[in-house]
């Protein structure tokens, strides 16, 4: 996925020059490959998140077509009022990029860690995309940088399997069908956190969608498809809170469907202790086993 | 003694202050004159009216001296009388705080320290196309607590934005206080100095100290970022409101408003 965001970074800024990425001196290697072919067109501002993001407005007002990185515990968290007055406000086609977002740096500690990147951006006018593989990242990008909206992509973890292993997608859609099942239960996942929902799909013979756009999606598809199944789970690498569990919930309610919906998330608490990634995962209950147990417990399978 | 058009100007502030109850009349009389050099000597008004992207950007940070530049755009024929006289009318346009979504307004300063970060990405961009018009903003003494600004100020010098021009309204209050007995920051010059700007200090209510002073830096051959720090008087122009820190927030009565008015007479 890291190739795939570093080659369409580096191709577009080949083809624009009006193309410029802002780092406030994160990204390390995804970096490589543009500052060595279009180096002029990757500005590293220095460890100045709040001043990055107004220097891409300011970029971005005079028609300049930038993407502003930063690891998701900063951009967009520390900066969050800078994106709303500076980028949302001015409406200006700013592409964020929220690296490491969800549990990433599990050695590093909760200053690393991210899980309320979406739900802060769900309460202003940008298009969140949360890609699953690097299929619906391609996607993603492609849409943000053809937009004149700002976006916010969500850059979890990157080297968890692909989902769409039937060749690559063509079109991003708000639930993407991963699996199909007659079963009354389906998941609704997203980002990082598909590929474990296809691993309970698969051994349980239930429905899987990814959805990989969080904010102006196409809610009539969303309401039809929860709107088939008697069960909805939710599974994100996100807070409980404010993100695709609560916007499953939301329309559960707001349309009167029938669906009893489970939520998998982070719940209101750092991760406690050091260790891996799927320590970090098994803590927070999202890992496949902890869901299937819990939805073993509930009934439902 | 003020010069007609700066006294023509604070009749209009204090026109829109008075009956649209508002706030934030010492902040903007501060910088009158600085706003007036910068419309009328150096921003080519021309390019400003047709949006050309080789502009003068005049980015006001400290947004709660909007009136000011209010004014200054009635001036200049860019907002209208009615614009003005509808001051805070439900559904009126013109915010309390600098807002770019204002005509002749080019950054959203609400925020303080905001506004600052957006115009370096307005001078960045300009140095990569190679323009040579200006990007001039304007930061309050107190404004300049926030951390951003000076994230900015780093920016602008490591990347030689030689035509970001910060002019520094140093009229040493900030909203609950004086900025020595808050948080004391000067010296500005030293400071700016320290930050590899080139700096000027002036008189930032006289006229010819003003166009002086942004002369010099504006004609520099150096490739650093330039800051004018004028030293001004919060509430200039009236009497009773001069360094007095209570007009930063307190509103115009019917009896305020005439007296203040009389003196600008």
């Amino acid at each position: 996925m890291r190739d795939m965001i570093s080659n369409f970074l580096v191709e577009r800024a080949l083809e624009n020059k009006d193309f410029y990425v802002l780092s406030g001196d994160h990204g390390y290697a995804l970096f490589d490959k543009i500052r060595k072919e279009a180096g002029d067109q990757f500005i590293n501002t220095g460890v100045t998140e709040q001043a990055m993001i107004g220097a891409a407005a300011g970029m971005a007002k005079t028609g300049k077509k930038v993407v502003a990185y930063g690891l998701a515990c900063f951009i967009p968290m520390r900066v969050l009022e800078f994106i709303k007055m500076s980028i949302c406000y001015e409406k200006l086609p700013v592409i964020i990029l929220g690296d490491g977002a969800g549990m990433i740096y599990t050695t590093l500690g909760s200053s690393h860690q991210c899980a309320e990147d979406i739900a802060c951006l769900k309460t202003l006018p940008i298009k969140i995309f949360s890609p699953a593989d690097k299929f619906e990242m391609k996607l993603s990008l492609e849409e943000a940088y053809s937009t004149d909206f700002p976006c916010y992509i969500r850059v979890g973890k990157c080297d968890k399997p692909t989902v769409h292993n039937n060749g690559p997608l063509t079109k991003l859609k708000t639930n993407i069908p991963i699996h199909s099942s007659t079963n009354t239960t389906a998941i609704f996942a997203t980002g990082s956190m598909v590929s474990t929902g296809l691993e309970i799909a698969k051994k349980y013979d239930l429905s899987l969608f990814s959805c990989p756009i969080l904010s102006h999606f196409d809610r009539s598809e969303f309401v039809s498809n929860i709107s088939k199944f008697k069960n909805v789970i939710s599974i994100e690498e996100h807070s409980i809170h404010g993100g695709l569990g609560s916007i499953v919930s939301d329309l559960i309610a707001e349309e009167g469907l029938n669906a009893r919906l489970m939520k998998f998330g982070v719940k209101d608490h750092f991760t406690k202790g050091v260790g891996s990634y799927e320590y970090a995962m098994k803590f927070h209950k999202l890992d496949s086993e902890s869901i299937t147990e819990a939805i073993k417990n509930a009934g439902i399978v | 003694m003020l010069i007609d058009e700066t006294a023509k100007l604070r009749k209009t502030i204090l026109k829109m202050a008075y009956n649209a109850n508002s706030v934030h009349i010492g902040c903007a009389f501060s910088i009158v004159e600085i706003v007036h050099t910068l419309y009328s000597k150096f921003i080519d008004i021309k390019k400003l009216k047709e949006l050309s992207t080789h502009r003068d950007y005049l980015c006001l940070s400290k947004g709660h001296g909007v009136m000011a530049i209010y004014a200054n755009l009635l001036e200049l024929g860019i907002l209208t009388e009615e614009d003005i006289n509808n001051y805070f009318k439900d559904g009126s346009s013109l915010t309390g705080l600098a807002d770019s979504h204002v005509p002749g307004i080019e950054v959203s300063g609400g925020s303080l320290g905001q506004g600052i970060t957006v115009a370096t990405g307005i001078a960045m961009s300009k140095k990569i196309d190679g323009l040579d018009s200006k990007t001039f903003c304007i930061v309050g003494d107190g404004e300049l607590n926030e951390g951003s600004a000076w994230e900015s100020i780093m920016i602008a010098s490591h990347r030689q934005l030689k035509n970001f021009i910060l002019i520094i309204d140093a009229n040493s209050y900030q909203a609950m206080g004086r900025c020595e007995s808050v948080l004391n920051m000067e010296s500005f010059k030293a400071k700016f100095e320290a930050f590899n700007f080139e700096v000027q200090e002036c008189d930032g209510h006289n006229l010819n100290d003003l166009e002086n002073s942004l002369t010099t830096l504006i004609n520099s051959k150096s490739n650093k970022p330039k800051a004018l720090v004028a030293r001004t008087i919060k509430g200039k122009g009236v009497s009773f409101m001069e360094d007095e820190n209570i007009w930063h927030y307190t509103r115009l009565d019917q009896d305020t408003y005439n007296k203040a008015l009389s003196e600008l007479m």
